[in-house]
């Protein structure tokens, strides 16, 4: 199905078919206003020339005081016809052959169509008195009868004319308007075209959209420019998240195999004793072990964040307590707390349901405890709290070492960030950790945040809708991580 | 020989000391760009392996620094980004070579080996000085043809040497490019060494190959020079 519409064409054939109506409207009028004048003037002669043969008829001197007809001074159309008689029906004269007409009683002149061999002719019947001798004795009074006609081909002939230099005039004012039309429409229309071609430009290696001035200040594309500059924009940040998380990706790969591939090149240099070996043998599994975990939280990150399939029905299938999964998180993290001398405080206040698969639930928890104590110096103290709200639940993690930079602040959650330009993994971690809870809080409608507490310390918020996910809560959490 | 590592990745750091090590060089390790730069900066290594992403101080800023300070140590960066344009503009600011990880260990010691060679004016792996050959790759030494056991220490002085040839090297110099921090060394061990080193060149029918110049250090004798 590819059909394709021009606007162009489509409004210049909108105001041609328009102009082409109101044309064959006004040819329509004025035919009938000209036939009307024209017959008017048509009439107008036939009633003069027969005037003036009703003029024409005089005594005819003799001793019956009859009249005769006096055709001096008198003209008549070449192909007219006529016939003018008396009461008696004494021809006085004729021309042609004129039918027979009957007149009105009242005398007024009566115009008649009539056929003679093929051709239209318009007749006037006209009644006359005649007095001959009116000297003596009031005279001898004679009706005379005058039957009149023109062919009304020629009064035709004109209207058609007329009709024709209309028509003619419609036609070339049509081509004029249309060829008119069809620049000004282009002209009009290149705004688009500039935008269009100035869209074109844009590719992935090349993101500059500069809308031209043109469609800049055309009111009607305003919103499709700053739709297009909008659209440009948001599709340029992500993709250049994504070439920074691919970078970001190769360079974390690639330490770790240039890791193991170093340590069994080391290993392959010369002959070693057992112990060497089984020792080098040892530190490359560790390394793998490392690559291992990198593309496994790699892995789960990407999984995370997929757009969560059959939105609802497959989240609300899958939820847990979040309670047992704080204590959860909390107690698999005791070791590494008493390792560091570190003291956990916990308090749930209520329970809470969430719409978290509970492995992902743990995940955060676990993740954010863990970094809590990370970044708390030995001896101090990590406060877990989870409280229940209407309809969400909120779970902070407090920790007392040296809070986040203002430098940090923005970065914490994209992947591999740790805060040191070297990503350096002494640390430990991957630098996935954050960015895997930012998924799983984003993908049910939470939120988490890091903010630092005055006392010292960061203190994370995680916000995260209660099941059955309330359809439009406008959840926000925060962290804080230090 | 002694290289100066810098790379925060503790776990490749150590496998590159230990191969540099194996090969018979003396390496000094750097975890981080300050303490690299300040290293690199005592002016004793005869390489430095450099990577780009480090804490504190960047690998690109700890370059610029050495060569703005007018040290014309070699130094071959070892990179874990894309791009030539980086590549380009790191051997612009003065890197002599690169490797991109992940790399072949071997690849990198050849290099450095090759970067040391060609700093000191030798492009081959085979250096000679007047009847004695001494082969980098085999780690041997040769005097008329007959080959001779040297202890590794014993080989590095005797390389040191042959690459300053008619140069008077003291033992302070010996000391620093010979041996790392994790080394204990006085010069009297370089004496010592020095003293077997000579005995063991001195096969019947030669003449003693090292001088020793009293307070000042020792020199590679050119025996053609007396021809």
């Amino acid at each position: 199905m590819s059909r394709s519409i021009s606007l162009t064409r489509r409004l210049t054939i909108t105001v041609l078919v328009l102009e082409l109506t109101s044309a064959i409207a006004l040819i329509g009028a004025i035919t009938v206003h000209e036939r009307h004048t024209q017959f008017r003037a048509f009439d107008a002669t036939l009633e003069a020339t027969a005037q003036s043969l009703m003029g024409a008829v005089q005594d005819a001197e003799d001793g019956g005081d009859n009249v005769m007809l006096d055709m001096r001074g008198v003209e008549v159309g070449k192909d007219a016809a006529f016939r003018v008689e008396d009461e008696h029906g004494r021809v006085l004269g004729f021309m042609g052959n004129p039918p027979h007409l009957e007149a009105l009683p009242s005398g007024a002149p009566v115009f008649q169509n009539v056929k003679i061999a093929g051709r239209g002719y318009r007749f006037i019947v006209l009644h006359g008195l005649r007095i001959v001798d009116p000297g003596t004795a009031g005279g001898v009074r004679h009706n005379i009868t005058i039957v009149y006609g023109t062919p009304v081909g020629r009064v035709w002939h004109r209207v058609l004319e007329a009709i024709r230099f209309f028509a003619i005039a419609t036609a070339i004012l049509l081509g004029v308007t249309a060829w008119v039309m069809v620049w000004l429409l282009r002209k009009g229309l290149s705004p688009v075209h500039e935008l269009a071609r100035e869209a074109e430009r844009i590719s992935s290696s090349a993101w500059t959209f500069d809308a031209p001035a043109s469609a800049r200040e055309t009111v009607e594309l305003r919103p499709l420019t700053a739709a297009l500059e909008a659209a440009v924009g948001r599709l340029q940040r992500s993709f250049e998240q994504q070439r920074r998380f691919t970078n970001d990706a190769a360079h974390e790969l690639k330490t770790d195999v240039a890791i193991i591939k170093s340590s069994l090149q080391l290993l392959q240099m010369r002959k070693r004793s057992a112990e060497e070996y089984s020792r080098g043998l040892a530190l490359s599994l560790d390394d793998i072990t490392r690559l291992e975990m990198t593309v496994q939280k790699m892995l789960t990150l990407a999984r995370l964040e997929q757009p969560a399939e059959g939105n609802g029905s497959d989240s609300v299938a899958q939820s847990c307590s979040l309670r047992d999964v704080v204590e959860d998180a909390v107690h698999q993290s005791r070791p590494l707390a008493e390792l560091k001398g570190i003291s956990m405080s916990v308090e749930c206040s209520a329970d809470a349901r969430v719409p978290i698969d509970s492995r992902d639930a743990l995940l955060l928890c676990s993740n954010i405890v863990l970094n809590a104590l990370q970044h708390s110096p030995d001896g101090m103290n990590v406060h877990v709290r989870l409280t229940s709200e209407v309809d969400s639940a909120c779970l902070t993690v407090q920790d007392q070492g040296e809070g986040v930079s203002d430098e940090d602040r923005p970065y914490l959650f994209e992947p591999f960030y740790r805060g040191d330009p070297s990503r350096s993994r002494k640390s430990g971690g991957t630098g996935l950790g954050l960015s895997i809870c930012k998924a799983i809080c984003e993908r049910v409608g939470g939120s988490i945040e890091i903010s630092n507490v005055t006392a010292g310390g960061a203190i994370v918020t995680v916000r995260l809708p209660v099941k059955p996910p309330a359809a439009d809560s406008a959840l926000s959490a925060s962290v804080n991580v230090q | 020989m002694r290289v100066l590592l810098i790379e925060d990745e503790q776990r490749l750091a150590e496998n590159i000391v230990a191969a540099l090590r194996e090969t018979g060089l003396a390496v000094d390790h750097a975890p981080d760009g300050e303490t690299g730069s300040h290293l690199a900066g005592q002016d004793v290594y005869d390489a430095i392996v450099l990577d780009l992403m480090l804490p504190l101080k960047s690998g690109q800023s700890v370059l610029r620094d050495l060569r703005r300070e007018k040290l014309h140590t070699p130094v071959l960066i070892l990179t874990a980004q894309e791009g030539k344009e980086s590549i380009v503009e790191l051997l612009n600011a003065g890197a002599d070579d690169y490797l991109s990880k992940p790399f072949d260990l071997g690849e990198l010691l050849a290099r450095v080996k090759a970067l040391i060679r060609r700093a000191k004016g030798v492009s081959t792996s085979v250096l000679t000085s007047s009847d004695v050959e001494l082969n980098t790759v085999q780690q041997t030494v040769r005097r008329r043809g007959h080959f001779l056991e040297l202890s590794p220490t014993e080989y590095r002085i005797l390389e040191y040497l042959i690459h300053r040839p008619r140069a008077i090297v003291s033992k302070q110099e010996l000391l620093e490019h010979l041996y790392d921090f994790d080394w204990e060394h006085h010069s009297n061990v370089i004496e010592a060494h020095v003293s077997n080193l000579r005995r063991k060149l001195n096969i019947p029918g030669t003449e003693p190959l090292i001088e020793t110049l009293r307070h000042r250090g020792y020199r590679l004798r050119e025996e053609n020079s007396g021809l």
